[in-house]
């Protein structure tokens, strides 16, 4: 490490979980960084869909998240460029160029980095992608990120503005089905159930039913399932949702209770579709420009399975949920170890460290 | 018309009425509808074009006789059932006879399936209360106690 030149700076794209902790750790170490955002906003998913609180102990997201953007925004080692995306990157580690391109203006910027973090994120599945569900067509079908901001707002209401009196929420759309996304988004149970939860305190009178094919709270998220049902009288019922039926005043859920091999139609006020994370386009056209390995689904693919943060490109490193479907606390995680690695290679401390 | 078919569960099959269905023993007795005479505006419409099957499909989950069960003393905890079945993997009963399966009585008398609680009604009583599902019970529903609080239950509700 030398005293006369400085390091070079860090390339961030995405200020999500996993890119604003990247950033923020990465200024912490007294590395520059150049973050790039798409949106206007920092924050990512948690931000963009106003989730309320976290799961798995309901948290709200601000004192995730707040921390966080605040740490960027009044950095003097971070140059923050919103509404703008990485369009290509050149030469090699240690003395990268890469070219910012403003969304809406079209201008280029280009900037000498040593290293880059990939932290482009998710986006929630479309269910208008799966039409058995009417998502997109029947108004009081939404998905779990449309709760989350009805949430925070603190009103949950159907569209004609009555409280609903039975909520259903369908498990695994857009998850583990071979017609849309046939992997599985880890997290979608548990927040579910955490809204299932929420709304049982905001309404009470509420009847939720939980249908799901498996309950995947992993670790210590299970403690929100087993909650749910102690506590707040949550129904489960395990099965797979053919069809929602729109009648004009209700919906008409069609399914099979599989723990008595009985088909059901029941009548619902409201539906809840726990969509689940597709890789999105922020991946698509990052890996595009910058040159990274692809897996079949979409996701980023790190050089080994185990290994999240190797890009397989000397100098770029991988975070968060463009990886593969994780949560907040995962996400942050990625985005402190890539961090690291990122520091290692603009300080030349010791050569990249990968799977081996 | 509510309720699942009793097929594998203990529902009368291949009685009387339909008697001409193809594959009669697949259709449970409580879902036909067979009018002796059926008129219709004067006109003797009687005759095999009068008879039903009606769907076996469950319309509505009924959580009555649950919280019934949930204010008796032993059956407090069957909230916390995951419908996991190890109470009926232990169960000697079970063994024997099929059609008492505590695992299952549990989740119909919680989702109130009309058809299914005839089948709890005839074979809750069948419960040794040897407690062998309380000991292995993952989520401490105690199946035995919950047994025992839906017998009572049904019982109260015939008298």
């Amino acid at each position: 490490m030398s005293n006369s030149a400085p390091d070079p700076a860090v390339l961030v794209v995405g200020a999500g979980p996993a890119g604003l902790r990247a950033a923020a750790d990465l200024a912490g170490l007294g590395i520059r960084v150049v973050l790039v955002e798409k949106r206007a906003e920092l924050g990512g998913a948690p931000i963009r869909w106003r989730y309320k609180t976290l799961a798995p102990e309901q948290r709200p997201t601000e004192e995730v998240m707040g921390p966080m953007v605040r740490a960027v925004e009044s950095s003097p080692r971070i140059t923050i460029h919103r509404d703008a995306l990485v369009d290509g990157l050149e030469g090699s580690a240690g003395s990268f160029r890469a070219r910012i391109r403003a969304t809406g203006t079209g201008a280029v910027e280009d900037v000498e980095v040593g290293a880059m973090v990939v932290a482009t994120g998710f986006e929630h599945f479309d269910a208008s992608l799966d039409p058995r569900y009417e998502y997109g067509r029947a108004p009081n079908v939404i998905g779990i990120h449309e709760l989350e901001g009805m949430l925070s707002d603190g009103r949950v209401a159907c569209h004609d503005g009555r409280a609903p009196k039975r909520v259903a929420f369908i498990f695994c759309v857009g998850s583990r089905d071979r017609a849309t996304n046939p992997w599985c988004c880890t997290v979608c149970c548990g927040v579910s159930i955490k809204q299932g939860i929420e709304l049982k305190e905001l309404l009470k009178d509420v009847e939720v039913y939980m249908i799901y094919i498996d309950v995947r709270t992993f670790g210590l998220w299970e403690d929100l399932y087993w909650e749910s049902m102690e506590k707040h009288g949550i129904n489960f019922i395990r099965g797979r949702v053919s069809q929602v039926f729109d009648t004009g005043k209700q919906l008409l859920v069609k399914g099979e209770d599989t723990l008595v091999r009985g088909p059901f139609e029941v009548l619902m006020d409201m539906v809840v579709l726990a969509v689940g994370i597709s890789p999105g386009e922020g991946t698509a056209q990052a890996a595009k420009a910058v040159g990274l390995n692809v897996n079949k689904y979409g996701f980023l693919q790190p050089r080994h399975p185990n290994v999240h943060f190797d890009s397989g490109k000397e100098g770029v490193f991988l975070a968060g949920a463009c990886v593969a479907p994780m949560s907040v606390e995962e996400a942050i995680l990625g985005g402190s170890a890539a961090a690291m690695q990122a520091a290692k290679a603009v300080r030349d401390l010791t050569a990249p460290v990968g799977a081996a | 018309m509510t309720g699942t078919s009793g097929a594998d569960q203990g529902g009368k099959q291949g009685g009387q009425k339909g008697s001409f269905i193809v594959e009669r023993q697949y259709v449970d007795d409580r879902l036909i509808t067979e009018p002796k005479v059926l008129e219709d505006g004067g006109i003797d419409m009687s005759g095999r074009w009068g008879v039903l099957i009606a769907p076996r499909t469950i319309t509505q989950f009924d959580h009555t006789l649950f919280h019934e069960v949930l204010s008796e003393p032993s059956g407090k905890h069957a909230h916390q059932c995951f419908q996991c079945g190890n109470c009926t993997a232990v169960c000697p009963v079970a063994e024997e006879q099929p059609l008492f399966n505590p695992r299952y009585f549990i989740h119909v008398v919680r989702m109130g399936y009309p058809l299914e609680l005839e089948n709890v009604r005839k074979h809750v009583y069948l419960c040794s209360s040897c407690g062998r599902c309380s000991e292995v019970c993952p989520r401490q529903v105690d199946p035995s106690g919950v047994m025992a609080a839906i017998g009572t239950v049904i019982r109260k509700k015939e008298r």
